[in-house]
């Protein structure tokens, strides 16, 4: 009976009333530790894709600024064309974020040399410009892009004169 | 409720209070965003006025009340109360400045008793040591042909008036002085032997009268009941055949009825007879006056002798001399002296205690007493000042040797090689060094000490040279408005006088130059003067006379190998002459227009070198308004005026070029009109080529003659007849969106074939201007304001951006420009002479300083007022009150903690470490 009962018990239930001395030596395994599961997980892990998921963990870096654009022109929606601290803050960040993300594609993608290492290269090279012209479309427009004429107006040359004049109501 | 009551009740007043703090906030942030005035502590700082009253025509000592004073009756219609002591304006009253405030009489008894205007005239006495008025009546003469003759003293608390008929009668009324009530009717005196040379020596009138070479002097006491003619020929007193027929009265006021005859004898009236003095009149030119001091009348005489100087000689009517009140001053050149009046008392030691007030030809005035010291001046020709300009000053001496160090030509003159370098170099380290321990020691010392003539590090420092009417030049230090030097040319007129800056004093081995161009106050001819600004001594051409009358002059743009700008006139026969002479080969496109006044005639001419010498040749005319208009002004742009910006940027970020001709000149004119009664026509002109490039017409007004021109604006005021309003209408020009030239080109008139835009727009000012200008700063960066002086003595800043023409236009999205509204706003706080009220105010004139925000202001007028504006802000010094005290304990604060903790830094690092 109590055999039975020891076979039959739950995974998380705890005897302490056991009859039987001979079991003491041995350790019980601990509340919800399974012998067979475990053997089971590494078995799978170890052998079948540990360089796909490299590759789809690098193609989700590599997705990354695409994925960011819907996102981005949420935020460029709400920001407002106002030119005040934050709306500059956030296009401040829109362009220096994809910028900074160029820099750093090769640090980004040292791990990986593979068949496609290119195309991964390609397409975050091409989601940072995405994100990159959608900030300059933004500066423009705010109107901080020095587009016309007029923005260049300060810089220029004086006008200088040919004819000289003297002169005014006679003297005498 | 209650318990609801008591728990909100604290609340609800912290809640007001916090509102109450709230509202206090509101104010003082509006009060920031709205005030361009002054704090009340910066009242004097940057400003000073001068408070002037004009040539004394009459003066007399008010010796009886206690605060002694003298009170001046001016040419400028102006009744002042001088203090004894400093000379300083007590209390004044500015009159009309037309014949309406005409001073005929001025008399001091305990009250002050004036009559001025012409007929009508005003009788009004005034508190003498206050200045309010008392009382006032007012006087029309039936006759208003001979009222110009009439006569006027204070007899016996009466008013007397005289009005002589020349060659039949003298009608003679009495009023009583406070009351106006005339005595009984108006005695006629027969008189058939008066003419326009008699004289008035109260109460006695006398004439010449006679045939020649038998003339009889006759005198007569106009208010005696009983006519008693005094009559003596004239052989008695004088030599018939030098006799040129001139009488004059004695100067001053003594009472002592007295006169002088052919500028030799002084004959005095006593006892109903004639007294010849003992003592003959020194000096034709120089000024007499009787003196009724305890020991009986005393002659006074002043006059400037070539050797002695100015001199002053008293004698009792016997002929002996008052050694006391003989002084002779070699060092005061006071032309044509005149004694306005003298007092003289016995102290208790029996000594003469004189006080006498001397003014001269050139408008000064001296208080002197007995011996000759010169107890205070004051300059009144001050009060008439026709033409300004300042003057930069010279760098330091250590500031020169510096630059000249560093100049490549000079140097390489100067050193031949390295070891000559560097031995200067130490040695102006050297000096540097001795300059800086100076400084440091004398700190305390040189507070009190003038400021020395030399450039401070903004610029602000300037020295203005002011032209005045009488033909006296002063050198005034901008900053405390003291006199440094004076010239006085007697025979300059100064009508329509010009100043040049012909050398700066930027080049160190040439000194500064300016040069004057007036007329010769007889002939007419052209008159030059050349001074150094800086000790104002003539320099180069020094006093020229010219012996042609001059049309126009100007100087040339280019300087020579001395950096000195040529001076080119056009005199009346359209020669031109060239001063130095050598520049004339510089003379290049170079163009001259010459408007005539009365016929509206603008005749252009170019000034060409022909090889041997520049001549004039007429290159156009231009006959405004047909015949029937006249000229009212003439204004072009500052020739050295830089414009910054080329064109406006337009909210839709296009930019609307501005038309910049520097050639362009506004000329206002005014005539009748058939059907509008008077127009006035505003006409831009360009003076190089005659081209008409806008114009305007303003039905039923009358011009002004005060308007700005600058960059591609100008407004000019005039006067609405129909409103009867001044209003002031602005014309901006601009080249549309697309630019006619290259950005950096030239601009050539010759060369331009299109018109430009014209937007125009008129404003009504609710004031009555009397001066406009412009504010000026060195780059234009800064923005522009028109100064507007009102007839009020206010100095009052408005904003272009108010006057802007493109206001009101077709609105667009986001325009910055303000509506369109029909009047000028003239906020109290946008005047710049706070209560310091401006008498009078005639030119403003502004000029730039070393800062580019900051332009410098002197109005003119009756008085001078001189301040600084910044139109923008002084957005490049620190403000006034910034506290260095703060910053430099917060700095030390803020260096103290970083190695403070730093070191706590490393300590805690070294524990952790041993942990």
């Amino acid at each position: 009976m109590s055999q039975v009962k020891s076979n039959k018990k739950f995974k998380w239930a705890l005897d302490f009333n056991q009859k039987t001395r001979t079991q003491t030596t041995e350790l019980p395994s601990p509340p919800g530790y399974s012998q067979s599961t475990n053997a089971s997980y590494t078995e799978t892990s170890r052998d079948t894709d540990s360089n796909l998921l490299l590759i789809k963990k690098l193609w989700d870096v590599a997705l990354g600024p695409l994925k960011q654009v819907p996102m981005n022109l949420f935020i460029m929606y709400m920001a407002g064309n106002s030119i005040s601290i934050f709306p500059i803050m956030m296009v401040g960040m829109l362009i220096v974020r994809p910028v900074k993300a160029l820099f750093a594609t090769q640090s980004t993608f040292k791990m990986v040399e593979g068949t496609q290492a290119t195309g991964q290269k390609f397409v975050y090279f091409i989601g940072n410009i995405v994100n990159i012209l959608l900030a300059l479309y933004k500066c423009q427009s705010m109107g901080l892009l020095p587009t016309h004429s007029s923005d260049w107006l300060a810089f220029e040359e004086p006008q200088t004169r040919v004819e000289h004049i003297g002169g005014g109501l006679s003297l005498i | 409720m209650g318990l609801l009551s008591i728990y909100f009740k604290p609340n609800f007043l912290g809640l007001l209070k916090c509102l109450n703090n709230l509202n206090w906030f509101i104010v003082f942030f509006s009060l920031i965003n709205l005030s361009v005035c002054i704090y009340e502590d910066q009242i004097g700082k940057f400003d000073w006025r001068q408070t002037y009253v004009g040539r004394i025509k009459y003066s007399q000592f008010d010796t009886v009340s206690t605060a002694k004073k003298i009170i001046v009756a001016t040419e400028e219609n102006v009744l002042a109360a001088l203090n004894l002591k400093t000379g300083q304006v007590v209390w004044r009253h500015v009159f009309e400045s037309a014949s309406a405030g005409n001073i005929q009489l001025l008399h001091v008894s305990d009250k002050v008793v004036t009559v001025t205007g012409s007929n009508p005239y005003l009788v009004r006495g005034w508190d003498s040591s206050t200045g309010v008025l008392i009382w006032e009546w007012s006087l029309t003469l039936q006759n208003d042909d001979q009222a110009d003759f009439s006569e006027w003293w204070v007899q016996n608390n009466m008013l007397v008036h005289m009005l002589p008929m020349f060659g039949s009668h003298i009608e003679v009324s009495m009023y009583h002085l406070m009351t106006g009530q005339n005595r009984g009717a108006t005695a006629k005196l027969p008189a058939s032997w008066t003419n326009d040379g008699c004289v008035l020596a109260p109460p006695y009138y006398t004439c010449v009268s006679g045939e020649m070479k038998s003339q009889q002097l006759l005198s007569l006491d106009v208010t005696s009941n009983a006519v008693q003619l005094i009559s003596r020929p004239l052989a008695e007193f004088v030599d018939l055949n030098s006799y040129d027929g001139s009488l004059r009265p004695v100067d001053g006021n003594s009472g002592l009825p007295a006169f002088i005859v052919d500028d030799k004898r002084i004959v005095m009236i006593k006892h109903n007879e004639f007294e010849v003095l003992k003592t003959a009149v020194f000096d034709p030119t120089g000024s007499v006056t009787l003196l009724d001091i305890a020991n009986g009348p005393v002659v006074l005489q002043a006059w400037l002798d070539d050797t002695q100087g100015f001199s002053i000689q008293a004698n009792s009517v016997s002929g002996a001399e008052l050694p006391e009140l003989r002084m002779a001053d070699r060092d005061l050149k006071l032309p044509d002296p005149e004694i306005s009046s003298a007092v003289c008392t016995k102290s208790a030691r029996e000594q003469l205690v004189c006080r006498i007030l001397v003014t001269g030809g050139d408008d000064s005035v001296h208080l002197m007493q007995q011996g000759g010291r010169v107890l205070w001046s004051r300059e009144e020709a001050l009060a008439n000042v026709v033409a300004v300009e300042f003057v930069e000053l010279p760098v330091s001496d250590l500031d020169a040797a510096i630059e000249s160090e560093f100049d490549q030509k000079e140097a390489a003159k100067m050193y031949s090689s390295i070891w000559a370098a560097f031995s200067r170099r130490l040695q102006t380290q050297f000096q540097q060094l001795q300059t800086l321990v100076n400084s440091v020691q004398g700190e305390g010392a040189a507070q009190h000490q003038p400021l020395a003539l030399v450039r401070d590090y903004f610029g602000l420092h300037k020295l203005i040279v002011l032209i005045t009417d009488v033909g006296k030049i002063f050198g005034m230090d901008n900053l405390s408005g003291a006199i440094l030097w004076q010239y006085y040319e007697p025979s300059l007129d100064t009508e329509g006088a010009v100043v040049f800056t012909r050398r700066t004093a930027r080049h160190p081995p040439h000194d500064a130059y300016i040069t004057i161009v007036g007329k010769h106050e007889e002939t007419g001819n052209g008159l030059i003067i050349s001074l150094n600004p800086i000790t104002g001594t003539l320099i180069g051409e020094r006093l020229l006379k010219l012996d042609v009358q001059l049309l126009q002059c100007t100087i040339l743009h280019r300087p020579d190998n001395e950096k000195l700008h040529a001076l080119i006139l056009l005199d009346k026969d359209e020669n031109v002459q060239v001063f130095p002479q050598s520049a004339a080969p510089l003379v290049e496109n170079m163009f001259m227009y010459v408007a005539d006044r009365s016929t509206a005639r603008v005749q252009g001419y170019a000034i060409v070198y022909n090889g041997q010498s520049a001549i004039a040749v007429r290159t156009w005319l231009v006959r405004l308004g047909g015949g029937s208009q006249r000229i009212v002004l003439v204004q072009g742009k500052s020739a050295t005026e830089r414009v910054h910006s080329p064109g406006r940027v337009l909210p839709d970020r296009a930019v609307l070029y501005k038309y910049l001709n520097p050639n362009l000149v506004l000329v206002l004119t005014e005539g009748p009109d058939p059907l509008h009664k008077d127009v006035v026509v505003a006409t831009c002109l360009d003076a190089a080529s005659g081209a008409i490039v806008a114009s305007q017409i303003h039905r039923r007004a009358r011009a002004l003659p005060l308007a700005v021109h600058s960059e591609n604006y100008l407004a000019y005021l005039y006067y609405n007849d129909k409103h009867r309003r001044t209003e002031i209408a602005t014309m901006e020009l601009y080249e549309g969106k697309q630019r006619w030239t290259q950005a950096g080109a030239a601009f050539s008139s010759l060369a331009t074939e299109r018109a430009p835009g014209v937007e125009r727009q008129a404003f009504i000012v609710p004031a009555a201007p009397a001066a406009a200008a412009l504010t000026a700063t060195e780059r234009s960066l800064t923005d522009k304001h028109v100064l507007l002086a009102l007839t009020s003595g206010a100095i009052v800043e408005v904003p272009w951006i108010y006057l802007e023409a493109r206001r009101g236009g077709i609105s667009e999205e986001g325009v910055v420009l303000p509506a369109y509204a029909p009047e000028l706003p003239l906020p109290g706080d946008a005047r710049l002479n706070y209560n310091l009220t401006v008498a009078r105010p005639e030119r403003i004139y502004a000029a730039p300083s070393g800062l580019e925000s900051t332009s410098l202001v002197l109005t003119t007028g009756l008085d001078l007022f001189y301040t600084r504006v910044a139109p923008s802000k002084t957005f490049d010094v620190l403000k006034d009150d910034f506290d260095y005290y703060l910053i430099t304990i917060v700095l030390a604060g803020l260096i103290l903690a970083t190695y403070s903790t730093k070191y706590f830094a490393s300590r805690k690092m070294l524990k952790l470490a041993w942990k």
